[in-house]
């Protein structure tokens, strides 16, 4: 279970506050949706869940203990994907699962039968011994998701997993979330889709302005704005936010 | 430690995966070959001697011909220095001679005796000074006894790696910058011009191993790249000592002892640890390769100046010269070359040396957590 509690993060380079306040919790053996515009700070507070930026200030704890406490330990537990993720090209997704196999101290054994289970799934086997440089870009996609993946860990964060791909690779990593949601792992997801959302989600957290505004069940966030679908929940919890910014800007 | 050989492994297989390398590596080695032999068989042999000369200490002529050897003139010329200081002067070469009249008793003769020229000349002196001797005392001193000396090896060592001495610094540090510019720049800012950093950051190995597993793979790589290079080098002396072709590369009659190689290795490879170390520093706050090529380029040149500076760099530095940067290495190459290592300087350049790694080291780990790596 991830607990985040008024996270901020204010970048030191050029002084933009990207993540003001978010607050939310993700339980497991659930899909969390983080939803928001662009520059909302998504992206921000998914690198501070990583372990890859360091908060400003605020709290995020794995089952009660801080993420601070032992860095290298909620490391080897999470794992994170992003388009920007990117394996080095010279090698063959093989090489590459048993470098990340033993960088995560798993046992040979344990890495072979990960790695077997993972490429048949994703449709990597037969291509195994193919430099990753020489993939399409789904079957780079599906390689980096299986190699995060090796190490079993109980939290995956996802940043836009489906964005770019083709239709067939899109509903194979949705199928793969659900089937990681059933094995009771915890799995936040950032998108922009909203489809996708109402598909997968089991809660979701929408963030504006660096602030969280909403945090609850997907089959709520409609009701509770009093609207019909989520994508009108989502543009009204987005212009009752953002005009509310923009007048404590003004004052 | 189990992270650092990993990533040290890995960085090692990337770099050797990569087709290119086998061309910066192996072909562009030999090709730089081929091309100095080629210079070195089209150059006219010279040798390096105009004259040859019988130096006299303790009486007083004027500069005599005396012959000739090998189309060359033979010389007697008088010296007033001390036969122990003169032979270590720049003037006493190789195939000289130097007689010493002070006693006229026994009148001693020093001489290279591996030099054929040297031992040659040295007869030449011996029959000089019995006819001198004659003349001047007219047979009322005919005792005279004759102790050839054979010349100190100190000496004539110094002078078979006087060029190595000088060329050396330039000939290590001119492909170890270039090449630890590349792999260093490749190392960080290329990965994550690649987007393949994040994996790394993500993984659960401490910031200690990453750092250390990725300056000595940078480390290893360059000196072993740098060693192709000099290795090759030391080929074509012998190739062109073999076919009496003039001697462009600097190695032939180089005499260097296993102890001295090692030592030389020993300070390579700090200042490889050294070089890599500022270079992944410089990398971790670049975006691609390119910038951090570009942001290397005043360590690079500065490095190739301090190596220049060395080169013509003649007799012993003082010993605070010994703590400046990469030009401590250079002379410390040098000493190693000509015999005349000391404890205290080398001892100088390790601390400074180690000090430097350390600092270095201290500022990466902290660099290593800014925004301006995992932005």
């Amino acid at each position: 279970m991830i607990t985040i509690e008024h996270l901020k993060k204010t970048f030191k380079k050029n002084k933009v506050e990207a993540v003001k306040d978010v607050s939310l919790e993700v339980n497991d053996g659930e899909i969390f949706a983080l939803l928001g515009p662009n520059g909302a700070g998504k992206t921000t507070t998914m690198r501070m869940l990583s372990t890859l930026l360091i908060p400003t200030s605020g709290k995020i704890t794995y089952d009660g203990k801080d993420i601070n406490e032992d860095l290298l330990a909620v490391r080897r537990r999470i794992a994170f994907l992003t388009n920007e993720i990117r394996l080095d090209g010279q090698f063959t997704p093989d090489e590459l699962a048993n470098y990340y196999g033993r960088l995560y101290e798993m046992e040979e054994s344990q890495i072979k039968k990960n790695k077997e289970e993972l490429f048949e799934y994703f449709g990597i086997s037969e291509f195994s011994q193919r430099r990753y440089e020489t993939f399409s870009t789904g079957m780079k996609q599906k390689t980096s998701l299986a190699i995060c993946l090796l190490h079993d860990p109980d939290t995956i964060i996802f940043d836009e997993p489906t964005n770019g791909l083709d239709i067939l690779t899109q509903q194979l990593i949705e199928k793969y979330i659900l089937r990681l949601k059933q094995e009771g792992k915890c799995i936040i997801l950032s998108t922009h889709i909203l489809d996708l959302v109402s598909r997968l989600a089991d809660r979701v957290g929408v963030i504006v302005d660096g602030r969280s505004v909403y945090c609850g069940n997907v089959s709520d966030l409609a009701s509770s704005q009093n609207v019909s679908t989520i994508d009108e929940a989502f543009v009204k919890l987005y212009e009752e936010n953002h005009v509310e910014q923009a007048i404590i800007t003004k004052k | 430690m189990h992270g650092l050989r990993l990533i040290f492994q890995h960085e090692i297989a990337k770099i050797f995966k990569d087709k290119s390398m086998i061309f910066g590596f192996f072909v562009l080695p030999i090709l730089s070959l081929m091309i100095t032999v080629g210079i070195s068989v089209i150059r006219p042999t010279t040798t390096q001697a105009e004259e040859y000369t019988l130096y006299f200490y303790g009486i007083n002529m004027d500069r005599l011909n005396i012959g000739e050897l090998d189309e060359k003139q033979i010389y007697v010329v008088s010296v007033t220095e001390e036969p122990a200081v003169f032979m270590q002067s720049e003037s006493f070469h190789k195939y000289d001679v130097l007689v010493d009249f002070s006693d006229l008793h026994n009148v001693n003769i020093y001489y290279h005796e591996e030099d054929t020229i040297s031992s040659y000349l040295k007869s030449t002196a011996d029959s000089f000074v019995r006819e001198i001797y004659s003349e001047l005392f007219r047979g009322r001193h005919p005792d005279i006894s004759f102790r050839k000396v054979v010349a100190e090896d100190l000496n004539k060592k110094e002078d078979d790696n006087r060029l190595i001495a000088m060329l050396l610094p330039y000939m290590l540090i001119l492909p170890l910058t270039a090449n630890i510019s590349n792999f260093a720049s490749d190392s960080i800012a290329g990965e994550k011009q690649r987007g393949t950093f994040y994996q790394a950051l993500l993984s659960p190995v401490s910031p200690l191993s990453l750092i250390m597993g990725k300056i000595w793979s940078v480390s290893l790589i360059s000196l072993f790249s740098s060693g192709i290079y000099i290795g090759l080098d030391v080929l074509g002396s012998k190739l062109c000592e073999a076919n009496g072709w003039e001697d462009v590369f600097g190695f032939a009659g180089i005499k260097v002892s296993t102890a001295e190689f090692l030592l030389i290795l020993l300070y390579a490879l700090l200042l490889c640890y050294l070089f890599s170390n500022l270079g992944i520093l410089i990398s971790l706050f670049c975006k691609n390769a390119n910038q951090a090529q570009i942001a290397q380029l005043p360590v690079t040149l500065a490095c190739t100046m301090a190596a220049m500076l060395a080169m013509f760099r003649f007799g012993t530095s003082p010993i605070l010269h010994y703590l400046i940067p990469v030009y401590n290495i250079c002379i410390v190459f040098q000493d190693v070359l000509h015999s005349r290592v000391k404890l205290a300087n080398m001892m100088m350049v390790a601390i400074s040396l180690f000090v430097m790694a350390f600092v270095l080291l201290a500022i990466t780990l902290l660099s290593y957590r800014s925004e301006k790596v995992t932005e």
